[in-house]
């Protein structure tokens, strides 16, 4: 056991030193240290609210192996319930989405609102002698041990004395309102399209967390084919990545020019700008306006994600590409681990609910046509990730430390110095140019938590008095 | 979201001797081998200028919900523009996903045709199972679907102006869709 913990801190201790053990990306006993310490204590992203607009709405997800169906009940709370039934552990719902006002269990038809109380119990009183044997009334399905939002996304912590959602986003917050927080009224998403990819979770969040080096090369070809001028690698250099607190990602340089002209030249109509305006503050509003960066991947721990990109979807009608048609989008995405050697990945297309619907209809087109099952950025990613955790689950993978230290120097000084606060305006840090920081700063995030000791949990006995 | 009225179905199948059902049925069977051999530019010459290209994300909905599609999702949502920009793609030299090229079988049967309303429409269903095999050793991966199509009479051939493909998996089982089904 000594032997097996010295072995851990050694991969983590290589892992803090930007030296990445490559069967980390494939290894099961990995996998079970990440399931018992990690994900038994993060906030996971479940849904978003506007997936369940109406009171009796619901979505079923899981965090890892667990159901939850998302429910909003009959007075419009966003209610997170373990989806089990109490009696014979069934799941009492087994659709992925609808409307209900319960949801009773197909084995002996026990019923529950849709706030998670158990309402009917057929034969009660034959059976159970009523509520003394049983008592009925005070039962409910298994909340989630913890639930919270922020701007309508609602993440689930299975560790009832979890950090507060607010507090462990932090910073990060002030990134997050870029890709949810576009008017009062917040995100629309739709979807998830979900598929199942051969490839370990944390690679696509490295990824999307700080991975600006791969965009020229991995996706040359959308730069060829002319759907999205950025990537172009002299260009994607002059982007910043930044970290803050639980999260980070990438942005890019745009041309001088205000706020407006700078909003404008990714595609954002007059009227959005304005409303943006309304709700970001005057710093998130500095950092496009004044320093010229637009917020582009960024990956929230442990494994939610997000991208905002502004290609060219549309043909022109006079057949000459104009650099005025291209057109953001906004996607959220989940790696829902499955195993140390496959991951689910679920893709929403996010877009500001009082956005115009052309716009909508628009930016819906250029998430297809870039992200998602067909996307054709995330082709090429898959492609990669499937090949790299292949490779990671063979011995050779444990012979060698994968080298993430792009951006520091051999004494752990940096290549590049972070940006002065004056032309940065984001909390945090960052810098300028290709580095891998951002990787190396949520992998910290991953080793410092499957060092943790197991979270300890109660156990719930229902409908009886005695102590178990 | 709603696929577009074009080519109302009339009455039942016409009969498998049925020239019209013939030729839709070579329709399909020639454009299989097309998408097999990954010949794209040629397939896009078979698909109307107006085509819809659209495969929805279908969803476990309880009996009785009325839907069993993602509300305004789809993992296709194509027009000619951005079909031939997915071809494109393909023909410069860093589309890794299909370099080496997976191997392909697209295996379409189940096919009935309908006449139309009106003499240049033609509604052909079919059931298509694709095997798609990547690298030497890696799990290979199947796509099962039901596609309801709208062949248009074009002055010397049929064309492809609408396309549904019903995916029977809710969670695809498949690394990514850089593939036309």
């Amino acid at each position: 056991m000594a032997d097996h913990r010295g072995a851990l801190d050694n991969v983590l201790g290589n892992v803090r030193g930007g030296m990445i053990p490559a069967h980390i990306y494939n290894d099961k006993a990995i996998f079970e240290l990440e399931k018992e310490r990690l994900f038994s204590r993060a906030w996971v992203f479940v849904a978003h609210k506007s997936e369940i607009p109406q009171d009796g709405d619901y979505v079923v997800r899981r965090v890892l192996d667990d159901s939850f169906i998302i429910t909003r009940d009959s007075k419009g709370d966003v209610r997170a319930l373990f989806n089990m039934c109490l009696h014979r552990g069934m799941q009492v719902c087994r659709a992925e989405m609808g409307n209900a006002s319960n949801f009773r269990c197909p084995y002996h038809g026990w019923t529950y609102r849709n706030d998670g109380r158990l309402t009917g119990l057929p034969f009660h009183r034959e059976a159970y002698g009523g509520d003394e044997g049983f008592p009925r009334s005070s039962q409910t399905l298994l909340p989630a041990p913890n639930l919270a939002s922020y701007n309508g996304l609602i993440f689930v912590n299975m560790d009832p004395s979890a950090q507060p959602l607010e507090e462990f986003l932090g910073d990060f917050r002030f990134y997050l309102d870029f890709y949810t927080k576009q008017s009062h009224g917040g995100l629309e998403v739709r979807g998830p399209q979900r598929w199942r990819i051969k490839a370990n979770w944390k690679i696509g969040a490295e990824n999307f967390a700080g991975d600006m080096y791969h965009t020229p090369h991995t996706h040359a070809s959308i730069v060829e084919i002319g759907l999205f001028r950025e990537p172009k690698a002299q260009k994607r250099k002059d982007g910043a990545t930044y970290w803050a607190q639980c999260g980070g990602g990438t942005t890019y340089k745009l041309p001088p020019g205000d706020f407006e002209q700078r909003m404008r030249y990714v595609g954002y109509p007059d009227e959005m700008i304005d409303r943006i305006k309304r709700v970001w503050t005057p710093p998130q509003q500095q950092l496009v306006g004044e320093d010229g960066f637009m917020i582009s991947a960024a990956s929230c721990f442990p494994n939610l994600s997000f991208v905002h990109n502004w290609p060219k979807v549309l043909d022109s009608a006079d057949g000459t590409d104009s650099p005025d048609d291209v057109l953001p989008f906004i996607s959220i995405r989940l790696w829902q681990p499955i195993s140390e050697n496959e991951t689910e990945v679920c893709s929403w297309f996010a877009v500001d609910s009082a956005a115009p619907p052309e716009y909508k209809k628009n930016s819906y087109k250029a998430y297809l046509m870039c992200f998602g099952s067909t996307g054709m950025f995330e082709q090429d990613d898959v492609e990669n990730w499937v090949s790299l955790t292949n490779t990671a689950g063979g011995a050779m993978a444990r012979r060698l430390l994968l080298n993430s230290r792009m951006g520091l120097l051999s004494d752990d000084s940096p290549v590049v110095d972070k940006l002065p606060a004056e032309a940065f305006h984001g909390p945090g840090y960052a810098q300028v140019g290709y580095n891998e920081n951002n990787q190396r700063a949520l992998l910290r995030l991953w080793a410092d938590h499957v060092q943790m000791p197991p979270v300890s949990t109660a156990t719930t006995a229902l409908g009886t008095a005695a102590i178990i | 979201m709603s696929t577009a009225q074009l080519g109302k179905p009339v009455g039942k199948p016409l009969p498998f001797n049925d020239n019209r059902h013939l030729q839709a049925h070579q329709f399909l069977v020639d454009e299989a081998y097309l998408l097999d051999a990954q010949d794209y530019e040629t397939w896009l010459d078979t698909l109307t200028d107006d085509i819809r290209y659209l495969m929805p994300v279908r969803v476990t909905t309880a009996l009785g919900a009325g839907f069993d599609t993602s509300p305004g999702m789809a993992h296709f949502d194509e027009d000619k523009y951005s079909l031939s920009r997915r071809v494109a793609r393909f023909a410069t030299e860093h589309a890794w996903t299909e370099d080496p090229p997976s191997r392909m079988r697209h295996y379409i049967t189940n096919v009935r045709t309908f006449a139309c309303d009106d003499d240049a429409h033609l509604v052909v269903q079919s059931a298509e199972l694709l095997f798609r095999s990547r690298g030497d050793v890696n799990e290979a991966a199947l796509v099962s679907c039901g596609r309801h199509d709208v062949l248009r009479r074009c002055t010397d051939q049929w064309k492809l102006a609408r396309r549904t493909i019903m995916v029977d998996e809710s969670v695809l089982r498949m690394q990514n869709l850089a593939v036309f089904l």
